[in-house]
């Protein structure tokens, strides 16, 4: 990509790019000013005022903390307004909260028209956020599509579980391939063809039943029948 | 255009805005001119211990004149007239008779007190000294200590004992006292300029006398001023470019920046670096030189040579410094690649003043003719005052801009893929691959 299409984008790398010994303010202008050509003191103070580091703008980079670095960086993608926006990992480094703010910004960019790019590995965040999820394994494309349309692929297999017995009471429930332990929720991924009503009362025979939910897989579920070790011992056989 | 000089101010700005750039524009002529600046100040530093030193006088004509030349040296000059401060050290001789059974034995003695401490040296004066003919063993004068070779008590000696031996010999050949000094007057070849008309009054005008110093020492501090402001912009722009990589910076800047106008910020940002430097030190000079009287000293027709082979060496040696930087992974790297990049400069360091004494041999001239070593090579030769001809900067100057483009262009492309490649020391190999298949 060349000459002007360039400056239409803006990057934040997962690893923070920053000058240490500028300042807050002073790094701001000059990474906006390369990308737009002109001044960008207005974006600058909005950008640092919403995102609450109006009293670190005169102080170096070098003094801010993990989370603070992040967030001036994440400026610094996008205080020049870029159409198109790639973001490496952009909650590393974040409390909740902090996560919160950043993720609101993004929502706000988007609506503006801006094109977001994630390069995550947060499963959560990407189902939570991303309108189209592209994966890459192995240096192939495994999945590409909405959220929607990659569960539709993998089908309502999942019976999302709460009991009385926990983990222990679903031992050796015929047509059951896998069970995810989350503690006080197990998750049962049904074989294919096999009946969800009969698993549900065999269960319901062994232990009392809080609640339960036949579900899709989640992304973060998906990844793991991806790339996970399961996965590789299929592709070994 | 406007994005590379926003990169330029930045990195101007950067360089010059701290302290340590301001300490280092008043330390480096201290640095460079450490040495000469530690003599002059520990001149009147003297050890005021007495010297002890042994006589052995073979020839039997010597002692004397030591003795006595002693004696009046240390009521003259030992302690200071107006305080009565001890000032310089007393030179006392203490006369051996010599042992023409054994030389050796009598000399390792002597030696072994000197070990001592007991001698600071002893003087050896051979039988025949006043006839030297024959067997030169015969009329040796010997001085021997631990340093005797930069002693000054060696040298006082030898001022001596030379005219005293020189007026004995004349006067057995008949030569009156009176006419021996006269005949051993000593006049010194003066180096004058060249004899010059006045403009304004058509006047001839006497020749000025020159000094050494005066020779050497505006050529010497124009080119040492020129390296000094190379290491000042250009020097730094290998570690900085190897750390904007390392940091992911150079990954955010390149989303802004085409690789080439990336390297010519850094470049220009060096440049900018050292004119400032190179200002604040002509101008200073310049200054200073008014206010002394020596405005005749100020080199004013090199001035702008010196400018122009400046801006051309900080480009050319910054793309090398910068593409090599652009190639380096951590600080190890570069360190291996500084002096390599600094060739262009450091071998005029070596052989800069061969080329001032012989400004005009074949040697300096072919030499200053490479483009790599012109700048800095060709500046003191033209600065030089035996001058040479006319046509050889100008020539100089054309081969610096032509080849100062190529390795422009040749930097850039390594730093081009240099810049984004991770993992692995960069190689010879790879480095060249970069620079002429892309």
């Amino acid at each position: 990509m060349k000459g002007t299409s360039t400056d239409r984008i803006g990057y934040l790398p997962e690893e923070r790019g920053m000058y240490k010994k500028m300042k807050v303010r002073e790094l701001l202008q000059f990474y906006g000013e390369l990308k737009s050509s002109r001044k960008v003191d207005k974006e600058v103070d909005y950008w640092l005022d919403r995102l609450e580091l109006s009293d670190w703008g005169n102080k170096k980079i070098e003094t801010l903390s993990k989370g603070m670095g992040q967030k001036v960086q994440f400026i610094s993608t996008i205080v020049a307004k870029p159409e198109l926006i790639i973001l490496d990992e952009p909650f590393t480094g974040l409390d909740p909260v902090n996560v919160e703010v950043i993720k609101d910004a993004v929502l706000d960019l988007r609506s503006n028209g801006s094109t977001v790019i994630f390069s995550t590995h947060d499963m959560n965040v990407a189902e939570k956020m991303c309108d189209f999820i592209f994966m890459i394994f192995k240096g192939q494309k495994v999945l590409d599509g909405t959220l929607v349309s990659i569960q539709d692929e993998f089908g309502s297999d999942t019976l999302r579980i709460r009991t009385e017995g926990g983990r222990t009471s679903l031992d050796n429930l015929d047509g059951v391939d896998k069970i995810t332990d989350f503690g006080k929720l197990q998750e049962l991924r049904i074989h294919p063809g096999s009946d969800h009503q009969k698993i549900l009362a065999e269960i319901m025979s062994r232990t009392q039943v809080y609640s339960f939910e036949l579900a899709k897989p989640t992304l973060y579920d998906i990844f793991l029948r991806i790339a996970g070790p399961e996965a590789e011992e299929k592709a070994d056989a | 255009m406007r994005k590379i000089l926003r990169f330029v101010k930045r990195e101007y700005l950067a360089a010059v805005k701290t302290k340590g750039f301001i300490i280092m524009l008043l330390l480096m002529p201290v640095l460079m001119g450490g040495s000469g600046i530690a003599m002059y100040l520990l001149q009147g530093q003297v050890d005021t211990t007495d010297k002890r030193v042994a006589i052995v006088d073979h020839s039997g004509i010597v002692t004397d004149l030591v003795l006595n030349a002693a004696e009046k040296r240390n009521a003259a000059s030992v302690l200071d007239k107006e305080t009565g401060k001890k000032v310089q050290p007393a030179y006392v001789f203490e006369v051996i008779a010599p042992d023409e059974t054994d030389h050796q034995a009598q000399r390792l003695a002597l030696s072994d007190r000197i070990r001592e401490g007991d001698l600071h040296a002893f003087l050896e004066v051979g039988p025949n000294v006043l006839h030297p003919e024959g067997d030169q063993s015969t009329f040796r004068i010997k001085y021997h200590g631990k340093n005797s070779a930069v002693d000054n008590i060696r040298n006082w000696l030898n001022n001596m004992i030379n005219p005293y031996l020189r007026k004995i010999r004349l006067s057995e050949v008949g030569v009156e006292e009176s006419k021996a000094d006269e005949i051993m007057t000593w006049l010194q070849v003066e180096a004058m300029g060249l004899v010059t008309v006045d403009e304004e009054t058509g006047e001839i005008q006497e020749a000025r006398k020159t000094g050494e110093a005066e020779a050497i020492l505006v050529p010497v501090v124009l080119f040492f001023l020129m390296f000094m402001l190379v290491m000042m912009g250009a020097m730094p722009l290998l570690q900085s470019t190897m750390e904007e990589k390392t940091q992911r910076i150079a990954e955010v800047l390149l989303g802004s920046l085409q690789p080439h106008q990336f390297m010519a910020g850094k470049v220009l940002g060096g440049l900018l670096v050292s004119l400032t430097g190179a200002s604040v030190y002509v101008a200073g000079g310049v200054f200073f030189m008014r206010r002394l009287g020596l405005t005749e000293f100020i080199p004013f027709h090199v001035i702008p040579w010196f400018f122009a082979f400046l801006i051309l060496e900080i480009v050319m040696v910054g793309s090398i410094l910068a593409s090599l930087g652009a190639a380096c992974n951590d600080p190890k790297d570069a360190q291996n690649l500084t002096f390599p990049a600094m060739f262009p400069v450091f071998l005029p360091m070596f052989i800069f003043m061969p080329v001032l004494q012989e400004p005009t041999s074949a040697f300096a001239t072919w030499l200053s003719m490479f483009p790599l070593f012109t700048p800095m090579l060709m500046l003191i030769r033209k600065a030089a005052p035996a001058g040479i001809p006319a046509w050889q900067p100008w020539v100089g100057l054309v081969e610096v801009i032509l080849f100062t483009i190529f390795i422009v262009w040749i930097g850039g492309r390594i730093f081009r893929v240099g810049i984004l490649m991770q993992g692995g020391a960069p190689k010879l190999s790879n480095i060249l691959k970069w620079a002429f298949r892309g």
